[in-house]
């Protein structure tokens, strides 16, 4: 053996690489992948944190959790939840990256600014946004009164009929430029030559972002769609801050019923029920998801 | 990219003008309404007519705050440094070396990132209960290395895929040792991913309310993000000046991390693409 083939032998040697992901590689295992399936199991128990019993119960969980109508108000909470904070900040975010993609005099500063929304905690937006709406103070109410779109003071975040429109704002609002500060890696991504092609074929600027700026961000379009919609179907934080799932229910998404009913019910059984159909709903996402991975990462 | 025609400039300043106030005026509500005194905080006045700072004195007066305060920079740097080191390596291997079972990992936690946090919460709850390690900066700590682990290992890996294998083979020519050349070559060549990956860490840690609310239990451990929960919402609270300022405080150290080091930000963001 030459000396060469012994330093290749070292090179290719694969078991440092095993190694080194061990650490990843242990916390990964005791605190994502044992506790995911725990919790599965969970669903099949009735374990309370009020009693010390134990034992398995088989389907009952969720048969009694099938029977329960506000499961289909927190499934639907859910959807209207995650469809308003996924497209109202994708469009306004994505007509906000056109706008500061101009690179004016203090565009770039205006990208720094934006992106403070989204780095600062959910416990500061939650309080701003509750002040926003608060019902006999809140700048909404003055704002909506002096353009004379209402007469009367709203308190929307005390009214079922509101509340989740306000916190649908306060999200979108922490969204935005997430999606902003990738939808505009995306617009520099753009072929200028097809831009000028289509230009000289007469397109107007319509057709433009129709036919050659659409469908060149296709794909990272639906990839921030789909990762946008996994992250709200998770959220929980700015929720709990602005309305603790309330009034009666009508803010209560999958999130906020899982951490109520293990919380402050200390029913961890029906918790992990519950769980169960939130994973249930996200799988349907993170199936799209990883096949864009696998087609286009790991070929 | 677009032909400045008139119908194009009616849109770009509508928009400019709309959305713009949607993005930068509740920021600026939340300063202004801090810096009013409480004569003023219930007017709808765009500026104070008497700037005080007594809101922010109060808030650092309040001894339970400064507390949570403390716990939040000790768990959050704790969490930085760590799972830096520990994304970097699992990263590391990612990039340079072939195994049996290296992509089936690397997907399993890529999925990681999407299993709800809550219902992970119910497991380790009871876990934390039975290893008598809740109420303690370690829970805190391994839950968020944990949840920064899959955005940090994939941004890094792409760092690292751009350093080229030779200079890593030069290197075991010349005799370095495995640890050395990481140490030495590697992680020197992708600090800007190293610290874009500390800045996530630091701000996911900073950030989380979830977790903090259940395996904390009592107030003297209690990071800031939910402990200013604790303090402002309840019944009655009507001291909107004092909440926020409260926001101003919690908001600032994120705020000045991330605008010292935004072009390694979103240089990392980027690099990661949206695999994160």
């Amino acid at each position: 053996m030459n000396k060469d083939s012994r330093i290749n032998r070292r090179l290719s040697d694969s078991q440092f690489g095993v190694i080194l992901i061990l650490p990843a590689l242990a916390v990964f295992l005791s605190v994502i992948l044992y506790p995911f399936l725990k919790s599965i199991t969970l669903s099949f128990t009735n374990l309370s944190l009020l009693s010390p019993k134990t034992s398995y119960v088989g389907f009952a969980n969720f048969m009694e959790l099938f029977h329960n109508p506000y499961l289909y108000e927190y499934i639907k909470n859910t959807i209207v939840f995650v469809a308003g904070t996924t497209l109202i900040p994708f469009v306004l975010g994505f007509i906000w990256a056109i706008v500061l993609n101009h690179g004016f005099k203090g565009s770039e500063f205006l990208k720094g600014i934006t992106l403070v929304n989204w780095i600062i905690p959910s416990t500061a937006i939650g309080f701003l946004w509750i002040w926003i709406f608060q019902g006999n103070y809140g700048f909404v109410n003055y704002i909506l009164k002096m353009l004379g779109v209402i007469k009367n003071d709203i308190s929307w975040l005390g009214r079922v009929d509101t509340a989740m429109i306000a916190v649908i704002i306060a999200k979108s609002w922490q969204t935005l430029p997430w999606f902003m500060a990738y939808l505009i890696g995306g617009l520099n991504m753009v072929p200028k030559e097809q831009i000028e092609a289509a230009r000289i074929d007469g397109a107007n600027n319509l057709m433009v972002f129709r036919h050659v700026i659409w469908s060149n961000m296709r794909m990272i379009i639906s990839f921030l769609l789909i990762l946008g919609a996994i992250g709200n179907l998770q959220h929980f934080d700015i929720l709990w801050v602005m309305t603790q799932g309330g009034p009666i229910r009508s803010t209560t998404t999958l999130s906020v019923a899982v951490y109520r009913t293990a919380f402050q019910e200390w029913n961890i059984g029906m918790a992990a029920t519950i769980g169960v159909i939130w994973v249930v709903m996200i799988s349907l996402f993170a199936v799209f998801y990883l096949r864009h991975i696998l087609r286009e990462d790991l070929k | 990219m677009f032909e400045k025609s008139k119908s194009y400039r009616i849109f770009f300043w509508i928009s400019f003008i709309l959305i713009g106030l949607f993005v930068l005026f509740p920021l600026y509500w939340m300063i202004n309404t801090a810096l009013k005194p409480i004569t003023e905080v219930l007017t709808p006045d765009i500026w104070p007519k008497h700037p005080t700072l007594v809101n922010f004195m109060e808030v650092f007066q309040n001894k339970e705050i400064l507390l949570y305060f403390k716990n939040s920079f000790i768990v959050s740097i704790v969490t930085s440094i760590l799972s830096t080191f520990v994304a970097a390596y699992a990263a590391y291997s990612f990039s340079k070396y072939r195994y049996k079972g290296r992509i089936s990992f690397m997907l399993l936690i890529l999925v990681s990132k999407m299993f709800p946090y809550a219902v992970l919460l119910l497991s380790i709850y009871v876990m934390m209960q039975t290893l008598g390690m809740q109420d303690s900066y370690a829970a805190l700590v391994v839950s968020y290395i944990t949840f920064a682990l899959p955005v940090a290992v994939w941004t890094l890996k792409t760092y690292f895929d751009e350093i080229p294998d030779a200079l890593v083979e030069a290197a075991k020519i010349d005799g370095a040792s495995n640890f050395g050349i990481i140490h030495k070559i590697i992680f020197p060549l992708a600090i800007p991913g190293l610290i874009s990956t500390a800045i996530y860490s630091f701000v996911w840690s900073w950030n989380d309310i979830l977790y903090s609310l259940t395996l904390i239990t009592s107030a003297e451990k209690r990071t800031l993000a939910s402990g200013l929960i604790m303090t402002y919402i309840g019944e009655g609270n009507d001291n909107w000046a004092g909440m926020m300022a409260a926001s101003v405080v919690v908001s600032i150290p994120v705020a000045i991390i991330f605008i010292a080091v935004q072009r390694f930000f979103v240089q990392g963001l980027t690099a990661g693409a949206v695999k994160g």
